[in-house]
């Protein structure tokens, strides 16, 4: 691979501390939103019908998904905190260690086999 | 959408939906596959090589935005298709007992997810290559990313070969 020359300063710019922290936060805020039930809305796709927050499937209407309003808080909450880390003075936006984009999905994901544990079962 | 069905069926319809999320999903995997075997495995100076050696001597930062359009666009049809699928695949694949292909699912989807958010700083990372003190987290994210896409697709697979189309 040729990248041409190379320099050695740390990824200052606004955007850059943005997407990390946005990447972080929305991977940890997501497997939050899904362990606690926190999602933004319900949505039933048997009746297409969106209920605000977090709403339990009807008898006779089929299941409720919750992925999507996970995704939706999850976004929100990891926007809000990007935005905010983007603002901080560049010698503070520099400490953010860099290896936390990759750390953080392979540290959630026993964390995420353990959410799925009602799955991992002998019949 | 319903004007569709004015043309071909709704197992059709649906049929071509996942047959085009899964094509994208390929050409996906072959971009992340050959970027993360550039970034991890690059070719030695001087190294002409074989198969092995042109397969990770591609510019990695060529592949970042069409990486980060084609798992956007793979998103968003898995997501489309996930409302029909909750109905017409999860239930009678639960009926049938098959829980640990049902889990395999669940997991995929959570970790595409995670995948999705992490996109805009693999791409920050990749338009500045350049910058040595990002190589370590553009190398072993780009390796993240590349495990999800090819755990996400052989799970699609085992979960279209469970159910199959058009039941």
């Amino acid at each position: 691979m040729s990248t041409g020359t190379k320099t050695a300063t740390p990824p200052s710019s606004r955007f850059g501390t943005f997407a990390l922290v946005f990447g972080i936060c929305f991977a940890i805020l997501y497997v939050v939103c899904d362990m606690a039930a926190l999602p933004m809305f319900t949505y039933h796709p048997g009746t297409d019908r969106i209920d605000p927050g977090f709403a339990r499937a009807r008898p006779d209407e089929g299941p409720a998904m919750y992925w999507y309003g996970w995704i939706a808080s999850a976004a929100l909450g990891a926007s809000i905190l990007g935005g905010l880390a983007a603002l901080l003075p560049e010698n503070i936006r520099n400490k953010i260690p860099l290896a936390l984009a990759w750390l953080v999905p392979v540290v959630l994901l026993p964390v995420l086999i353990y959410s799925l544990k009602f799955y991992w079962r002998w019949e | 959408m319903d004007f569709v069905f004015d043309y071909i069926s709704v197992n059709t319809f649906w049929t071509i939906l996942s047959i085009v999320h899964a094509l994208l999903a390929v050409a996906l995997l072959g971009a992340l596959t050959h970027q993360a075997a550039a970034v991890f495995a690059p070719p030695r100076a001087g190294n002409t090589g074989g198969f092995v050696t042109h397969f990770r001597s591609v510019s990695g930062p060529r592949y970042a935005t069409a990486v980060c359009v084609l798992w956007v666009l793979t998103f968003i049809l898995g997501g489309w298709i996930y409302a029909k699928y909750r109905i017409y695949v999860r239930i009678p694949i639960e009926q049938e007992g098959f829980f640990k292909t049902l889990g395999a699912f669940e997991l995929k989807e959570h970790l595409t997810t995670i995948g999705l958010g992490l996109l805009p700083f693999y791409w920050h990372l990749w338009k500045n290559a350049r910058n040595a003190a990002t190589d370590r987290a553009r190398k072993w994210l780009t390796v993240v990313l590349a495990a999800i896409c090819w755990y996400a697709f052989l799970t699609g697979h085992v979960v279209n070969n469970t159910r199959g189309f058009g039941l």
